[in-house]
């Protein structure tokens, strides 16, 4: 018997091995496989990738569409889910090479982690309104459990505020699916985007209004972002590094995938979430110039890149959406290199905060040297790949005559310059008197290398990717053509 | 007496208001209440208006249970049975997400003795 390659391993394997879980233990296979399987989701979407640069695989279990389930990899989703799976690969190997706390190690976190990558793989895969709603529990509970991990009060803290605030934002997007699943009687998002015009003004803009409360809150967008440094000061970076490198991610791109594919005209609302991105965006690099503690300054950091890419998606231009994309790929590369850094400075000196860690480029000069690097990187300076990406976006912006987000983009970019140049100097604080430094596993530095030789090599030779992210544009945008791929030509 | 209530129109209109009416409520417990048990129940609360809501206007009077028995042999005059498995995925998953709060509220009131969501400070700007 063989088993067809097809896009539902993406979301069965995790889930598979994550509740088969007690049985590696008994065989001492856990750390292998939770590293292995990540790793062989990112092989399996690169042996799925010339399929899919053919036409989007579509894959219906059950029945006929629009009933069943159904599952969609296109050139936009294979982003995601390559993106999730080397994200999840980076952040599982340094759990396991740098010897991270026994909790982290344990089968909890093991079935929590193969949960969360399961249940943003479906996510973004998924053609299905209500299997949507589902992934994004399956997501948000792990979330929510790995942040509480710890079990202290600052880690039970960070989860009771992340569940209550997601359990908000899953009730806001019910409601707003019951609500299309009445006027329109379908789930299917392709059926439900042929019919979504029909629909009432007023019900369309308080769905739209109720989704965006709920996925908004998800993706951490301004005004609901508010809980967002809390939960990434609470959980352990490595967590962190993964709520903002795929999590997140995972959200913002099912935010514009409704958007592009439920709306004929997405104008007017991506209009609104360009201003949503540039309001998140220099909200939170201005709040972050004054954090003293390091895992919040990268949280605001990176809701300020949120931001940033909201923008350029909300435009809905072709290069800006590949530029997006792109920056997406690289700001997910970044955050996990400096949330690790971050986890491996922790380590090393019990405490994250600006006063403990003066002078800590001498005692570990590879950690702070690749905080440097991952620094540069967001601020977007030339070979690194933020700078290939951040330049995509303003000249889509430049080329469409629309100034004043390049304007805003360039004045955040200045701001984080302010911010991360203060970290570097105290890092590199010639009269910094430290306590003696706690060891570090050698290896933990292996994914933090292979990360940020990725920047690099991304910044030096962006056009290795380009086709990908302008393909994955041209699928996002393209409303048309998703619409007859699902319901058949001539619907 | 109660015969209004088989026209459609009017039932769903009370369903509307009820739901909506519960909604806010657990809207409101949400944003007013600082125990953290009552701010979890306010969010059940507001979950729950959203089934009853679903199951109420997708099902009309007169409408039968879909299935097939007691000598009945076709689909004719039933109720859509979509909604009600949805809403029975939902209340799962919503029962699961409560009890996972449950209990780490009641871990983090067995490690700091709080309760209280405006003294949760643990994390918080320096």
């Amino acid at each position: 018997m063989t088993l067809p390659l097809t896009p539902v391993w993406f979301v069965a394997l995790p889930l598979l091995l994550a509740f088969a879980s007690p049985l590696w233990v008994r065989y001492r296979l856990l750390m292998p496989l939770l590293v292995g399987t990540p790793a062989l989701l990112l092989l399996l979407a690169f042996v799925l990738l010339p399929e899919v640069r053919t036409g989007p695989l579509l894959e219906t279990i059950v029945i006929a569409p629009p009933l069943g389930i159904h599952l969609q990899l296109d050139s936009a989703s294979w982003i995601l889910v390559a993106l999730i799976s080397l994200a999840g690969l980076l952040a599982t190997a340094f759990i396991w090479l740098s010897d991270a706390e026994p909790y982290l190690r344990d089968r909890r976190a093991f079935v929590f982690l193969l949960l969360l990558i399961a249940g943003c793989n479906g996510m973004v895969l998924t053609g299905d309104l209500f299997n949507l709603y589902v992934f994004l529990e399956i997501a948000g509970v792990s979330a929510y459990a790995l942040s509480a991990l710890r079990r202290d009060a600052s880690a039970l803290e960070a989860g009771l505020k992340y569940l209550i605030i997601g359990s908000v934002a899953a009730v806001f997007f019910l409601f707003s699916v019951v609500l299309i699943y009445l006027q329109t009687g379908q789930l299917n998002m392709a059926a439900v985007a042929a019919r979504f015009g029909g629909i009432p003004a007023p019900m369309q803009l308080l769905i739209g209004l109720l989704m965006l409360v709920g996925l908004g809150i998800k993706a951490e967008l301004f005004p609901f972002n508010f809980w967002v440094p809390d939960v990434y000061q609470g959980s352990h970076p490595v967590l962190a590094g993964l709520f903002s490198g795929l999590l997140v991610k995972a959200f913002l791109f099912v935010l514009f995938h409704l958007v592009f594919l439920l709306l004929a005209d997405p104008q007017v609302a991506g209009l609104w979430l360009m201003g949503l991105g540039a309001t998140t965006m220099l909200i939170a690099e201005v709040v972050a110039l004054r954090q003293e503690d390091m895992r919040r300054m990268l949280a605001y950091s990176s809701l300020g890149q949120i931001g940033l890419i909201t923008l350029a998606l909300g435009f809905g231009m072709q290069a800006t959406t590949a530029g997006g994309l792109f920056h997406m790929v690289n700001h997910t590369l970044v955050k996990l290199l400096l949330f690790l850094t971050a986890a491996v400075l922790l380590r090393s000196f019990v405490s994250a905060r600006l006063a403990d860690l003066a002078g800590a480029g001498r005692a570990r000069p590879l950690a702070a040297a690749l905080f440097v690097l991952g620094a540069l990187a967001v601020m977007g300076l030339p070979p690194l790949s933020g700078f290939a990406s951040k330049l995509w976006i303003l000249k889509g912006f430049a080329e469409a005559g629309v100034f004043w987000p390049v304007a805003l983009i360039l004045l955040a970019a200045l701001i984080e310059a302010g911010y991360y140049f203060r970290w570097i100097k105290v890092l590199y604080d010639p009269n910094g008197d430290l306590k003696a430094a706690a060891p570090v596993e050698r290896m933990a530095y292996v994914p933090m290398g292979v990360a940020a030789g990725l920047i690099i090599l991304l910044g030096v030779a962006p056009f290795l990717v380009d086709d990908l992210f302008i393909e994955g544009a041209q699928t996002l945008l393209d409303r048309g053509a998703a619409l007859s791929a699902v319901l058949g030509a001539g619907s | 007496m109660l015969a209004f209530l088989d026209d459609p129109k009017i039932l769903h209109g009370i369903y509307v208001l009820g739901t909506l009416t519960l909604f806010f409520i657990g809207l409101y417990g949400l944003l007013a209440k600082r125990h953290l048990l009552k701010v979890l129940i306010s969010i059940a609360v507001m979950e729950l208006s959203v089934y009853l809501l679903f199951v109420g206007l997708a099902t009309s009077p007169g409408e039968t249970a879909p299935i097939l028995s007691d000598g009945l042999t076709e689909f004719a005059g039933m109720a859509d049975p979509v909604p009600q498995a949805l809403t029975l995925t939902a209340i799962v998953i919503g029962l699961a997400v409560l009890a996972l709060g449950v209990s780490l509220a009641v871990q983090y009131h067995r490690l700091t003795g709080k309760a209280d969501i405006a003294r949760m400070t643990e994390l918080k700007e320096l």
